[in-house]
């Protein structure tokens, strides 16, 4: 064992109000890869912005960080941003923001070199020219010519990586970077990072909220939680080892069934609720499997007039095309795919948020390609379709308490019942959802994400649907509130018999809850079939790639091409344009 | 449940809250307050008739009888600052009612109906946008004759571009969040939609608005009494008191025109002061 | 230059004169919506005479339709024929050239001092610490409540009748005369905008250093200065302009007062004393000259910012 590059011992962060972080531990030695991992306000993103020097101004830290055997306390300002700027380099969640949107490509890569090492402008740009090279970025004399907002996501996640190993760094703190990205974009960079740090003897300090991806590109994962890394685990044996509570349930949320078809949850959740425990043999409904099809989709097809990427003008994006899927009474389908799928347009299209160009949506013998007109109409579809949003902040009006959410949605359909007939409706909602009446007299604000959602789902229950639609319902939330919903909505299931119509890119998901499975691509749909069938054996390449994609145990993400869509534009909104797609996409991930 | 209700019920309650831990934002009530008074009782705690000739000398500095002194032709300052309050107050208060009422109706139904509707109304903003609105109060007057009345409903006009473009973006802002289409699916009433949900949510970014425009209502109205197309004599505003004590600044005896000056000018502070109160408690709201 | 930006300049200077048209129809309109009889308000408020009666039947057609009236006027005004003051009895474009000149004269000095003092303490307030900041702060908050005419007066006060260092009223004879006689109005005009700049210069450069680009600058270790040229101020430029060309556009118009308050001959004094006598003709061409530099200037701000902005046209396709 070589001089450990990076030590945190016992780091704490405040501001004057409070302590974020109390003590973050760790160590990385010369060429480790250290992970990071912990929930939103574990203090995971503070302890490696302490390291970058990255803290705004009103922070304290104690303790010690040691860089490449300096103690940054005991260190001359000057000294230290010389040893930040060559020796370390930093990686962030969202290249886009990160990226001076009035500079080239080109100008970001070389200006460090130029204004930091002295390097001539020629020769910073071959050496950039170099450098997307390594990160394979083809075609890369055009590519330093273009700005930011010409780059996806994925593309630009690169750039950033070339731009630190412009400078030769020995260490690389990546903070969530592909967080933000789509799960097969995701595979090719963390590829690319493996690839770099067996070339450059590169160490590393991956901060991430996904204990499976850690476990599987890391060397070490140090678990975070509530500002204290709880325990550090070796990441082949980490399974076995684990011996915190805490650490057991986000590996149950994480790995419980990254690639085995198990449902159960090995450990307990945090607010264990032992009348919900899934049973393992739900998947079927034999029964829901004979009866007709309370929704049925076919040839469905949806178009955008977008502002044309080349130059003036309009073009048409097919945001959706030939779509074509049944949902059985009580039953539960997925529709899994990445960003530009289409599959949040197919869902605001059977919601009646959006108007089909062609195609059918048969719901209980009913057509509703179109939206409903008049409030008698509209009020017949709220009672048969409902639907949960991603973000739950967001889908809740945030100046009414949860009462007044519920009073409301209640009174659309039963306008003159009696105020006690309300209260008692709420109280059952608010026992559907498993949401503790004492927070009914609460504004949004006031609640956790977990507790949101169950509004929200609650909400969307007032209605007695016979279908609820779940737009990515769960991606916004921790991993361990997201098991804690999807319990919960199966419960949900077998007590109302809702059939439910799940949105998601997160395949875990799919497995977790649906009896069948829809994957779509680029607007179509790739394949179809009863979960257990497709995923253990899947049929499209496509498909395929999903699967490989996903972390687990003993994954070795690898670089490949499947002619992924980078020419194509792809939206999932009316409003969102070529440009836009990844900065809305990236509003998904978490800090 | 109202608009009004909603409004009443919400917004005094946060302004008090800041209030509690803001000195500055106190004293810039209690000033509003008190100038808001004076527009309502100025003409009787005025010691003498503003319009009186001759109560002391002509040109009299601040003495007991008269605090404030008196002017060219022996006039009571005080007498006639209180006075001319009246209009100086109250008239900013009728622009900016106005042009946030038609600002802010235009604005909501461009962001609701969207197509047509919106770009004709975009181009009716941009056209009003494209006259300086002390230019249209001049012609105004020019139509109208002098009087306070023509700048109020130019100005009225002239302001409509500003309210109805930050009042449209916050709109279509609100109406793109998924809490509207999750009322949708529900099955709620377009116009409970708008008007339990959406406007309401506005109404703090319209409290913001309503204070600033009063600041600048109040000056471009004092600046075209200034220019001697408002209030005509013998009444007077400050503004015109402001033109007509320029002849005293040579002679010698500023307070005519000092006087009105920073009565005007402690009445925008203070306006301001509130504004930015109101403001911040907008954006806190948008959080 | 690329097609979409050609697109962007050409969509904007279509729009620019659709409005520039339909602001005109608003001010020829104002004379059709004048209450009382349009002869009268044409003979300047003076007793008219049949002859004059006739005079004005025939120089407005009185007798024509109304949008062929719009028509005549317009292509008047494009053929120079600006029409006859009837307060003064002359050509209005006599009356309006010369005074044109001293208006131009004293806006560029104001534009002057306001880019100067407010986007230099902008630049102040945004770096050079809390206390800088709070102090920037509260003076800016004091000017933007000191309207024109007051700081007019306690110039006049100050420096004109208490220390005599400048004069009180006129233009000045030209060169040196004319700046030293255009000083006084050119601050009190000042005052206002600077602080309002400076407001706007702050918070676009704090924008900009707290943005996640700046904070990558930082890691990477690129000197402060390089940062705030070519990160902070190179990204707040577009916005400063653009809210600039907006200010400067509206001192046309804003300098009326100033001119009032010195007894300078400029057209915003021309356009006071014209409405004031009800003299239309003359109040109608100054105001389309105003409502022109006004749409003109602030197109011109806007295209400049765009073409320092490449995102801003992304922006716009994004939408």
């Amino acid at each position: 064992m070589t001089a450990p590059v990076l030590e945190l011992d016992g780091l704490s962060i405040a501001t004057p109000d409070r302590t974020l972080v109390h003590d973050c531990t760790l160590t990385i030695s010369a060429g480790e890869a250290v992970g990071l991992v912990g929930e939103s306000g574990s203090g995971k993103t503070l302890s490696v912005r302490a390291v970058a020097g990255l803290l705004p101004g009103h922070f304290t830290t104690g303790g010690t960080i040691r860089v490449l055997g300096q103690d940054i306390s005991a260190t001359p300002p000057a000294v230290l941003r010389d040893l930040r700027a060559r020796r370390v380099g930093m990686i962030f969640q969202t290249p886009r923001a990160h990226l001076n949107p009035l500079r080239t490509i080109g100008d970001f890569l070389t200006e460090a070199q130029v204004a930091v090492d002295g390097v001539s402008p020629e020769a910073a740009t071959r050496r950039a020219q170099e450098l997307l090279d390594e990160v394979g970025i083809t075609d890369a004399a055009r590519r330093l010519k273009q700005f930011p907002a010409e780059l996806s996501g994925g593309l630009l996640q690169r750039v950033m990586i070339a731009a630190t190993l412009a400078m030769d760094p020995e260490i690389l703190l990546a903070d969530e970077i592909t967080t933000a990205l789509d799960v097969t974009t995701q595979e090719e960079v963390m590829a690319l990072i493996g690839d770099l740090r067996r070339e450059r003897q590169l160490s590393l300090l991956f901060i991430t909220h996904d204990l499976a991806l850690a476990g599987a590109v890391c060397d070490r994962v140090a678990v975070m939680q509530q500002g204290r890394t709880v325990e550090t685990l070796n990441a082949a044996t980490m399974r076995r080892d684990a011996r915190e509570e805490y650490t057991r349930v986000l590996m149950s949320a994480a790995l419980g069934d990254g690639t085995t078809a198990s449902l159960q949850p090995a450990g307990d959740s945090p607010e264990p609720e032992p009348e919900l425990e899934p049973e393992p043999e739900l998947k079927l409904h034999a029964a829901a499997e004979l009866a007709a099809p309370i929704l049925s989709v076919a040839g469905l097809r949806k178009t955008f007039q977008v502002r044309s990427a080349s130059g003036g003008g309009r073009e048409t994006f097919v945001a959706v095309e030939d779509v074509a899927f049944e949902l059985a009474p009580g039953g539960c389908l997925g529709i899994v795919g990445e960003s530009g799928s289409g599959k949040s347009t197919t869902a605001r299209i059977i919601c009646g948020l959006e108007r089909a160009d062609a195609g059918s949506v048969m719901v209980g013998g009913d057509d509703w390609s179109r939206p409903a007109r008049g409030g008698a109409a509209r009020r017949v579809r709220a009672k048969t379709v409902q639907m949960v949003f991603q973000d739950p902040y967001q889908s809740l009006d945030r100046r009414q308490t949860v009462r007044q959410c519920l009073t409301e949605a209640i009174r659309v359909h039963q306008k003159r019942a009696p105020q006690a007939v309300v209260d008692a409706r709420i109280g059952e909602l608010a026992g559907q959802a498993r949401l503790d009446t004492a927070l009914l007299d609460v504004r949004p604000r006031a609640l956790s994400g977990g507790q949101r959602q169950r509004v929200a789902i609650a909400r969307a229950l007032a209605a007695e649907p016979e279908i609820l639609v779940l737009d990515e319902a769960v991606s916004a939330l921790d991993v361990t509130t997201q098991v804690e919903i999807l319990t919960l909505l199966d419960a949900i299931r077998r007590e109302t018999g809702v059939a439910l119509l799940m949105i998601t890119h997160d395949l875990t998901v799919i497995r977790r809850l649906c009896d069948g499975v829809v994957v779509m691509r680029s607007g179509r749909v790739e394949e179809a079939g009863p979960t257990s069938e497709l995923l253990d054996a899947p049929r499209a390449e496509y498909t395929r790639l999903l699967l490989d994609s996903i972390p687990r145990e003993g994954w070795i993400p690898r670089r490949r091409r499947l002619g992924r869509t980078s020419a194509i534009p792809t939206m999932t909104g009316p409003i969102a344009a070529t440009a836009s797609t990844d900065a809305r996409f990236e509003s998904k991930g978490r800090s | 449940m109202s608009v009004a209700q909603l409004a009443g019920g919400r917004s005094p309650q946060a302004i008090t809250r800041v209030a509690r831990k803001d000195w500055l934002f106190r004293s810039a009530l209690v000033v509003f307050g008190l100038v808001a008074l004076a527009a309502l009782a100025g003409p009787w705690i005025a010691p003498y008739d503003p319009a009186e000739l001759y109560t002391g000398d002509v040109n009299g500095i601040g003495s007991l009888a008269h605090p404030f002194g008196t002017d060219d032709v022996g006039r009571d300052i005080l007498s006639r600052v209180l006075a001319g309050a009246r209009t100086s107050v109250i008239a900013p208060i009728a622009v900016v009612v106005l042009s946030t009422v038609l600002g802010s109706a235009l604005a909501i139904a461009a962001a609701w109906f969207g197509g047509v509707l919106r770009g004709a109304i975009a181009r009716i903003v941009d056209v009003i946008f494209a006259i300086p609105g002390l230019v249209l109060a001049v012609l105004a007057v020019a139509m109208f004759g002098k009087g306070v009345l023509a700048p109020v409903i130019a100005l009225s006009i002239a302001y409509v571009p500003v309210v109805a473009r930050l009042t449209q973006t916050a709109a279509s802002r609100e109406l793109g969040k998924p809490y509207i289409a999750a009322l949708r699916v529900q099955g709620v009433s377009g116009p409970a939609i708008c008007f339990r949900h959406l406007v309401p949510a506005l109404i703090p970014v319209i409290a913001a608005q309503v204070a600033v425009g009063f600041g600048y209502a109040m000056l471009d109205l004092a600046a075209i009494s200034f220019l001697g197309l408002g209030e005509q004599p013998p009444a007077a505003d400050w503004g015109s008191m402001i033109a007509g004590g320029q002849a005293g600044i040579l002679a010698g005896a500023p307070e005519q025109a000092l006087y009105p000056a920073l009565f005007v000018v402690v009445t925008v502070l203070s306006v301001s002061v509130i504004g930015a109160r109101i403001t911040t408690w907008a954006e806190e709201k948008e959080r | 230059m690329n097609s979409l930006l050609i697109r962007t300049l050409v969509g904007r200077l279509g729009g620019l004169l659709l409005t520039l048209f339909l602001a005109s129809v608003v001010i020829y309109a104002a004379l059709l919506l004048t209450p009382g009889d349009p002869i009268a308000a044409l003979a300047g408020g003076a007793k008219p005479t049949p002859e004059l009666i006739v005079q004005i039947r025939a120089e407005y057609h009185l007798d024509d339709p109304i949008w062929s009236r719009y028509l005549q006027w317009l292509g008047g005004v494009f053929s120079g024929d600006f029409g006859r003051s009837f307060v003064y009895k002359t050509d209005v474009l006599n009356l309006v050239a010369p005074r044109f000149g001293v208006t131009l004269q004293l806006v560029l000095l104001t534009v002057a001092i306001i880019l100067i003092a407010g986007v230099g303490s902008g630049i102040l307030a945004a770096t050079r610490g809390p206390r800088v900041d709070r102090a920037v702060g509260l003076l800016t908050a004091l000017g933007m409540a000191l309207p024109t005419f007051v700081v007019a007066i306690l110039l006049i006060w100050i420096f004109a009748k208490t220390l005599g260092w400048f004069p009180v009223y006129g233009e000045g004879s030209g060169g040196w005369d004319r700046l030293w006689h255009l000083t006084l109005p050119a601050c009190s005009l000042a005052v206002l905008f600077i602080a309002y700049i400076s407001r706007v210069t702050r918070s676009s450069l704090v924008a900009q250093l707290h943005s996640e680009h700046v904070e990558t600058a930082r890691v990477r270790g690129i000197p402060r200065g390089r940062i705030f040229r070519v990160h902070v101020f190179r990204n707040a430029a577009p916005q400063i302009l653009a809210i600039s060309g907006t200010t400067v556009a509206g001192l046309f118009a804003a300098a009326a007062i100033a001119e009032q308050a010195f007894g300078l001959g400029g057209i915003g004094s021309l356009l006071t004393e014209a409405a004031a006598r009800k003299d239309l003709p003359v109040v109608q061409l100054v105001s389309l000259l105003l409502v022109t530099i006004f749409v003109v200037l602030n197109a011109v701000a806007d295209i400049v910012s765009a073409l320092i902005d490449p995102d801003s046209i992304n922006a716009g396709r994004a939408a």
